[in-house]
């Protein structure tokens, strides 16, 4: 039937598959199908850049996609940052030690687009990392703590 | 005994802090950046239901019929809430002045575009947005009041029911001699002003879950909201319920700047909630609703103000004339706003003789809410740039002018004309450490230099303050029935558990300033542990101490109070309990570095965990009158507060952080745009529990506050429609808005706030929109051109230069 | 804030996507990037009874040579216009340009044709199409067509697209090597909407003083991308000086067909056309200068 689809998807490289409505956003889809509730919603008409994941290894935003165009596609979301264990990602302790977040709602969003941003471009400008966060809306920072976290980031993912 | 509440760092009970002051590592972070907190929207549970609201299209029209059969036949929508079942179970929603406000859902018309009309419940939100397409109104469209200046004639159609005006406050407070002051000035100065209305915008936007259990009546209430005992009178007075039937359980916020109070949204649920006799049922508002429908718009005002001077540039009195259109209703406490000027009628300035009058209008548009900083930011702008409008015209740098009629240092505290107090502060020599980081003279050397190159480069330096908690005693003067109070409590619940290790119970949610982050700093010093020693949680509304929550920049003064006043009830329950173990009078005993011990005599001493066990442990050898129970509860309330007169005068708030801001703009002439080349920032809050945070805060509100010169504005066209009901359309600030900004420090430590904190968390967006505006005026200035309306979009400036280029082709 | 039903198809083949859209006649909405339908499905203001994804369809994501300039599959990334060498050697105002475009997060999903078959008047693609003289290529299930840009684009998020019709291909001659281009944008945010935008082409005489070719296409200035012609004129066979590109710039300001909005009135966003045409020509002079 078209009306509802089934999707395979693997997310933080778990196997899942659901069926739902033709119309289920990705965003709802992870949310409620798939349990991870780490990706927020913010506006729901791709502006805001809070629902950022990783598809196939480019952000993405997942209100303004189908949960049936991620068919096949494999899926990280802030939950596949850490690792299981409990240490942080390097870009999730630079955050942390730059006080790059405060009510965390962003955060998210934040942190999946700077994943891909470091891991194509590891010795991006400061110019470059703006445009690349220019996508994502944070009320609470001013941003600049935000930029600091992704700089000492590089600067670390580099080194490593 | 309680030991004194320690005025400083130096004086907690340890050798040296260890985390207060310092950039201690934040608790809520791990969560938060993994994911794994749990906002509103993420709690779901089995057969939970989803609202969805239809709203008016309409900004003034009768609702003539509404049918939904159609809707109530969708497969998977479990009930239909209209207007007729919320006037027979609610009153109208709550709002000062009384009587101003109308019910959750329209009844019999509806008063602006987006007014709920009516709320689904559905198995799931695609299928209540489905069954909202299937609900038939009928509405009869009336003429829409959106113009606040003529909203007051008599000529203006009645926006509610039941009124002869749409005039719902009209006051005016006049202190000292302001008659003379004018008359003896040397300079007059007069100019108006027009702020537009924008909100706070918080990432997540609002929800409720709401489960109203017929069987043994309770109503539970979860979601992001803040406040729950300021929440709570409103839901006793529109739902007629008991107060002890309500539990509210707050989850961590993604932001609020104001908006999570939401109290209307909150009443329209719990109401769906009645009618599904004990569903639970979620509402997640989305964007689009946030933008239109809460109330959380403010500050839509048209300014008239004189300023009055003398020659040498002494601020001689002040005349305001202000008003502000409230929307449709005067909800909640958003007339709070154009009271809190109130307590800084004079920002950092003495001026002795004020005349301030504020006019709340009703009109067709969204209610205005709370929102960070509570209406002064465009106080504060308005003097600023009457401030520098009168240096020029007297002939001197207005830096000079400031400097004159700044409130000295020796004066403090201050008590202002209106009565309010000022802590401390040493604006003098804030402002020159602003001028002296920011490299002020080169400043205006580039400056000079780009102007003779035909370059609009301009400079604004403003000063203002940020009064920490204020109240009710300023809502008083708007419903003294209800608000003839001094207090806002905040309370904690602190214990020690079986195995030693500190809880600390708060009212307060997470909601990005580390509330709980720097309880626990507090703590860990205060009684020698280890921060990973401390938890900290928010309970429950029935759990909670007396709370006021996150209001007015109130954490770090109330949370400290009510944080040190606990840590000192338990340390003198635990001293007594040390004094059996030591064998000493519990008069000897004290705690230094996590030790209790006695006085003067060196050797044995007893750690916190050990003396909290052995009273658990051992009942039976405590002195009369102590329990086995090592815990401590402390409510704290604003020290020195008090209800004000009839004629405005009393003391509203307790600290007076100040700010002195420094911007540095480039104009392109030919568009209009707006470049920021410099931002640097003073601020003075007194002692900074943890100087990472203050900055962050600080930070933010300076990014908020150039959206709001540059950028946000909600706009209504004539017929009371809203153009910018999408992200689209309203403008948040990105990175690449917002400048790369300096901040330094200054402090002098409040004498009245715990650990000589003052508030700062509404922080930069008091003076921000004053320093963006006036360095676009100070650019333009050489064009004789003056703009008087925020924000300051590049088309104003463009019409503006426009304006002006034209009378030059015309002389 | 979620989109009513709709019935959904991945069709693994143009042919079946073309079938399905011929089926189901005027009700159907193709999905490339969906970085615009889907906003708008989610406010419930596009409500197609079919939703054809052509994601599927491998034989239309491709970026290739043809004739000296580049074809563009119908499912091609605008982040390509970024990444591929191929652009950057034939085409590299395309590269200049993206930068202008919405988000890296936008342009990971969002495509090169469906921006021009999108047809949005402030939008930075379709005008780079009418400057460089793309070509687009229709295909329904009976034909496939080629319509070129000055006739594709019809007013306000109206094309020469019929229904039943896919934009499969567009095509980017590669613009003569003695030429500059330079695309310049105003608006209210960095990644917002063109208030008033324009791509500039210039190229001299052999002499290097005076103007040969020009080309002058604005955007957010009308219904559609608009090349002012006249204003061309006012260049061709003048001195590469401020005087033929205020001449310009004058022209442009009459030439275009703005429209007032809450962002930019109709005269405003005149004069910005006129300042950014200099502004642009200037560019492009200096990127003469450099050849």
């Amino acid at each position: 039937m078209a009306t509802t689809r089934t999707v395979k998807v693997r997310v933080n490289g778990v196997a899942y598959e659901q069926t739902v409505e033709a119309r289920k956003t990705l965003v709802d889809f992870l949310r409620e199908d798939v349990g991870l509730t780490g990706t927020n919603v913010g506006c729901e008409h791709g502006v805001c850049g809070a629902c950022t994941i990783l598809m196939n290894g480019e952000a993405v935003r997942s209100c303004i996609m189908l949960a049936a165009q991620a068919d096949g596609a494999e899926l990280m979301t802030v939950e596949g940052l850490a690792k299981p264990g409990g240490e942080l990602h390097p870009i999730q302790e630079a955050f942390r030690e730059k006080h790059g977040l405060q009510c965390g709602f962003c955060t998210p969003g934040f942190l999946m687009t700077t994943y891909e941003l470091l891991n194509k471009h590891p010795d991006a400008d400061e110019e470059e990392i703006k445009e690349w966060l220019s996508g994502n809306l944070c009320r609470c920072t001013g941003y600049q703590d935000i930029l600091e976290s992704v700089k000492l980031a590089a600067s670390r993912l580099r080194n490593r | 005994m309680v030991t004194a509440e320690p005025k400083l760092p130096s004086e907690l009970p340890i050798s040296q802090p260890r985390h207060v002051g310092k950039d201690s590592p934040r608790m809520e972070d791990p969560l938060l950046l993994t994911g794994k907190v749990e906002y509103g929207n993420d709690i779901r549970t089995p057969g939970m239901l989803h609202a969805a609201i239809l709203r008016s299209p309409h900004a003034h029209a009768r609702i003539k019929s509404i049918d939904t059969s159609r809707a109530e036949k969708l497969a998977g929508v479990a009930a239909v809430l209209t207007g007729k079942e919320v006037k027979d179970w609610s009153r109208p929603v709550f709002g000062v002045p009384e009587g101003w406000t109308g019910y959750a859902l329209a009844v019999e018309k509806t008063h602006w575009v987006g007014e709920p009309v009516a709320v689904i419940a559905a198995s799931d939100r695609y299928i209540a947005e489905d069954a909202l397409e299937l609900i038939e109104v009928e509405y009869e469209p009336l003429e829409p009041v959106v113009d606040a200046l003529k909203a007051g004639s008599a000529s203006a159609p009645n926006v509610l029911e039941g009124k002869d005006s749409n005039i719902a406050y009209d006051r005016r407070f006049v202190f000292g001699d302001v008659d003379g002051a004018f008359a003896s000035a040397d300079l007059i100065v007069r100019e108006q002003f027009r702020w537009h209305r924008s909100s706070g915008n918080p990432i997540e936007t609002c929800v409720c879950i709401a489960d109203w259990n017929p069987f043994n009546g309770m109503l539970t209430l979860r979601g992001g909201h803040r406040s729950p005992h300021l929440i709570l009178p409103a839901l006793v007075i529109s739902l007629g319920i008991s107060s002890q039937q309500v539990r509210i359980i707050q989850s961590p916020l993604g932001g609020s700047f104001g908006v999570k109070t939401f109290a209307r949204y909150v009443v329209l649920i719990a109401l769906m909630a009645k009618k599904l006799g004990g569903r639970q049922v979620k509402w997640t508002e989305d964007r689009i609703e946030h933008l239109i429908g809460n109330s959380s718009h403010a500050w839509d005002r048209h300014y008239d103000c004189e300023l009055a001077l003398k020659s040498d540039g002494t601020i001689a009195g002040m005349k305001m004339q202000l008003v502000d259109d409230l929307g449709a209703f005067a909800e909640w406490l958003a007339i709070g706003m154009l009271l809190k000027p109130l307590l800084c009628l004079g920002s950092c300035y003495h001026i002795a003789n004020v005349d301030y009058s504020c006019k709340g209008v009703i009109t067709n548009k969204t209610p205005q809410g709370p929102l960070r900083a509570f209406g002064l930011p465009p106080h504060f702008w308005v003097i600023e740039q009457l401030i520098e409008i009168a240096a020029k015209k007297l002939g001197l740098e207005s830096n000079e002018v400031r400097r004159r009629n700044f409130i000295k240092k020796d004066q403090f505290p201050y008590v202002s004309p209106s009565g309010n107090v000022y802590d401390s502060g040493d604006y003098e020599a804030s402002l020159s450490l602003l001028l002296s980081k920011a490299g002020y003279d080169e400043l205006r050397r580039e400056q000079e230099a780009a102007r003779a190159q035909g370059r609009l480069v301009g400079i604004g330096v403003v000063s203002s303050i940020e009064p920490g908690l204020t109240g009710p005693p300023m809502l008083a003067l708007a419903s003294p029935r209800i608000f003839s109070r001094t207090s806002s409590p905040e309370g904690i619940l602190l214990r020690i558990d079986a195995f030693g290790k500190i809880i600390a119970e708060l009212g307060f949610p997470p909601g990005g300033q580390s509330q709980h982050s720097f309880v626990r700093q507090i703590l860990a010093d205060y009684l020698g542990v280890a921060l990973e020693d401390v938890q900290v949680i928010t309970v429950d509304s029935l759990s909670m101490q007396p709370s006021t929550g996150p209001i007015s920049s109130s954490m770090a003064i109330a949370l400290s109070g009510a944080v040190l006043g606990a840590a000192a009830r338990l340390t003198d329950k635990l001293k007594r309990a040390a004094a059996v173990m030591l064998e000493a009078s519990a008069d000897d005993v004290e705690l230094f570095d996590g030790q209790f011990h006695v006085r003067g005599v060196p050797g044995k001493s007893l750690a916190v965990a050990q003396v909290a066990q052995f009273m658990m442990a051992r009942p039976d050898l405590l002195p009369e009158g102590v329990d086995g129970n090592p815990q401590a509860t402390y409510v704290w309330n604003p020290p020195d507060r008090t209800i004000p007169d009839e004629k405005g005068f009393g003391r509203y708030s307790v600290t007076a952080a100040g700010a002195q801001h420094l911007c540095m703009v480039e104009v392109d002439r030919e568009t209009g745009q707006v470049k920021i080349l410099k931002y640097v920032m003073v601020d003075d809050c007194g002692v900074r529990l943890n100087p990472s945070v203050v900055r962050g805060m600080l930070m933010g509100g300076m990014a908020h506050g150039v959206g709001t010169a540059l950028l946000e504005e909600y706009v209504y066209d004539d017929k009371g429609q809203m153009l910018t009901s999408s992200y689209m359309d309203y403008l948040m600030p990105t990175i690449m808005e917002v400048p790369a900004a300096e901040e330094h420090e200054m402090c002098t430590p409040s004498p009245i706030a715990p650990l000589g904190v003052k508030g700062v968390g509404e922080g930069a967006l008091h003076t921000t929109p004053a320093a963006v505006l006036c360095a676009l005026n100070d650019a333009l200035e050489p064009l004789g051109v003056r703009i008087t309306e925020a924000p300051m979009t590049p088309l104003r400036i463009w019409q503006a230069l426009q304006t002006r280029a034209s009378h030059q082709t015309t002389e | 804030m979620k989109p009513a039903k709709f019935d959904y198809y991945d069709p693994r083949s143009l042919e079946e996507a073309l079938t399905l859209l011929e089926t189901h006649q005027g009700d159907g909405k193709v999905l490339a990037g969906g970085q615009s339908l889907m906003p708008l499905l989610n406010m419930r203001l596009a409500r197609p009874k079919i939703v054809v994804d052509i994601n599927q369809i491998k034989e239309l994501n491709y970026l290739r040579a043809s004739d000296g300039g580049i074809a563009i599959g119908a499912i091609a990334r605008q982040r390509a216009l970024q990444t591929e060498k191929l652009i950057a050697e034939r085409v590299p105002i395309l590269q200049e340009a993206a930068y202008f475009i919405a988000h890296p997060q936008i342009r990971s999903r969002g495509t090169i044709c469906g921006s021009i078959a999108h047809a949005d008047p402030a939008a930075e693609l379709p005008a780079l199409a009418l400057a460089l003289d793309a070509e687009m290529t229709l295909t329904s299930a009976k034909a496939a067509r080629t319509v070129g840009a000055e006739t594709f684009f019809q007013s306000f998020f109206t094309t020469a697209l019929e229904a039943g019709e896919i934009l499969t291909e567009v095509r980017f001659p590669a613009p003569p090597k003695d030429g500059a281009w330079s695309v310049l944008e105003i608006s209210r945010r960095h990644g917002d909407f063109a208030i008033a935008g324009i791509v500039a082409g210039l190229a001299l005489e052999p002499n290097r003083q005076v103007i040969a070719r020009a080309r002058l296409v604005y955007f957010g200035v009308g219904a559609t991308p608009i090349r002012v012609k006249a204003a061309e004129e006012a260049l061709i066979g003048q001195a590469a000086l401020e005087p033929a590109f205020e001449a310009a710039a004058q022209s442009a300001r009459q030439g275009i067909d703005p429209s007032n909005d809450i962002h930019a009135s109709e005269e405003y966003r005149r004069a910005v056309a006129a300042t950014l045409t200099k502004r642009a020509l200037r560019a492009a002079l200096q990127k003469l200068g450099k050849n």
